[in-house]
């Protein structure tokens, strides 16, 4: 009896109540220790406070990113919600979102609910669970430049550009440049994007987005997003693939679109350019959601999909 | 380190208290304001034990600061209703038997009731929709959904 009540005591350790599992096993950095909170009003404030900071500081948006990486470096956070950057616009000149719209205001958005841009939805619909859909910001999600995102390839598929303000001025420079690989972008200490800008697209644009997540929360193990655009003579005058999902870079523009160009899109070239864009792909061996085989294979499949989604929607007088 | 002075307006309260820059709003409810019926799952915005409503919404505490929270109307399980006088889907959820450790239900309730508040009769895949970032591991989730139909149900009829 003194025996087992002495094995019982020994194992008790291994139970905890939620509140008191040690540090270590539930992913707390207790390097996490930024010495103030700033929430500047203004953008041209929010940019004066990440120069002078510099590496120190990080913006904060949603936040859904920041608070389970816990940076250790970081001593300043600038809380940039603040900021008059939460709007989705539709004019002459194309779509503006601003930075920190969340997912869940483009989910919802009617704007972006019908055409060629309903692939924004498709997109922020994939992204996490609602609760992090209703706090995570577009912005943000391209700031983080995870190769796993799914809005970005999206974006890609339909020619956005992000504006970026910094001290030396406005920059404006098309989503994939900003890209410079993972977890690496063209921000430079100080500056902030503030807005995507989508151009106006052409009619007879159809766009599709599909992917391949264990679940409907999980991140994504592949992301294929297409648009193409059918000129009137039936031929496809624009196609753009963009591929995410730990395939190397973060986002991956295919160049067997070429082949797509001034073609009219039969079945036998779908096939052709599933292929092709799968032989593209050196898809990363460390990641943990899928063998580079595996994502090759995926990618044929969605490739094809994406492609005959597209097309359907491009509209029938087309 | 530089505390912050915050306001934070919690179940229709008030609260005045000083927060350092890193603390987030589930540990401040749970430690500063006591109300621990806002649970710590994983941390990592992935279970759901930790949700409230801001303004209306339902958000992941363990994922925002609690100076972040300043001048939002925070929901907690504790602001929904009383031991005596328990919100319809609190009722809904005892009713089914929706509740099995009960560590997920007071997130489950709270997305739910996001949900119900803004669509007082939504389709299954909407409810399961809206309660796609709670976790429950007992496998309960027949009867979540029951429960927050039921309730669905029970408030549309309050209501006329």
């Amino acid at each position: 009896m003194t025996c087992f009540c002495r094995v019982k005591k020994k194992q008790m350790h291994k139970f905890y109540i939620a509140s008191e599992v040690p540090s270590k096993q539930r992913n707390r950095n207790l390097s996490f220790r930024p010495k103030a909170y700033l929430k500047p009003t203004s953008i041209h404030q929010a940019v004066s406070l990440l120069s002078k900071h510099g590496e120190k500081a990080i913006p904060l948006a949603g936040g859904t990113d920041i608070l389970v990486d816990k940076p250790s470096n970081i001593e300043y956070l600038v809380d940039i919600t603040g900021l008059p950057l939460d709007y989705i616009r539709k004019g002459k000149e194309g779509v503006r979102i601003g930075a920190l719209s969340t997912f869940n205001s483009v989910e919802t958005s009617d704007l972006l609910g019908k055409g060629p841009y309903s692939i924004l939805v498709d997109a922020a619909r994939k992204m996490g669970s609602t609760a992090i859909r209703n706090v995570a910001t577009v912005g943000g999600n391209i700031c983080n430049a995870v190769p796993s995102a799914e809005f970005p390839p999206a974006l890609i598929a339909l020619d956005a550009m992000v504006k970026i303000v910094g001290s030396n001025g406005d920059r404006i420079i098309p989503l994939e440049e900003f890209f410079k690989g993972i977890r690496k972008t063209d921000l430079k200490t100080g500056e902030i994007l503030t807005e995507i800008q989508i151009p106006i697209l052409p009619p007879c644009t159809g766009t599709a987005l599909f992917n391949i997540s264990r679940s409907s929360v999980d991140i994504s193990t592949v992301v294929v997003a297409v648009r193409v655009t059918i000129g009137k003579n039936g031929t496809c005058q624009k196609a753009k693939i963009a591929i995410g999902g730990g395939i190397g870079p973060t986002c991956f523009v295919s160049k067997a679109c070429k082949l797509l160009q001034d073609e009219k899109i039969r079945d036998h070239l779908i096939e052709k350019v599933a292929l092709e864009v799968s032989a593209e792909l050196n898809p990363r061996s460390t990641s943990i959601r899928g063998s580079p085989f595996f994502k090759k294979e995926a990618v044929k499949v969605l490739v094809k999909r994406a492609l005959r989604q597209a097309l359907t929607k491009t509209g029938e007088e087309c | 380190m530089e505390e912050k002075p915050v306001k934070l307006n919690v179940n229709n309260r008030i609260y005045e208290l000083k927060v350092k820059p890193y603390q987030t709003l589930l540990h401040v409810i749970r430690n500063e304001l006591g109300l621990k019926g806002t649970k710590y799952g994983c941390g990592t915005g992935e279970c759901g034990a930790c949700t409230v409503l801001i303004d209306g919404k339902a958000v992941h505490s363990c994922l925002m600061l609690a100076a972040q929270a300043e001048g939002k109307i925070i929901t907690t399980i504790e602001g929904i209703g009383t031991y005596e006088k328990p919100h319809p889907l609190q009722q809904a959820f005892v009713e089914a038997g929706a509740v099995q450790c009960g560590f997920c239900t007071p997130g489950m309730i709270l997305s739910a009731k996001a949900l119900l508040d803004r669509n007082p009769n939504p389709t299954t895949e909407e409810i399961k929709r809206s309660i796609d970032g709670n976790l429950c591991r007992c496998t309960g989730y027949v009867n979540i959904i029951e429960a927050i139909r039921t309730a669905a149900e029970q408030m549309r009829r309050n209501q006329t």
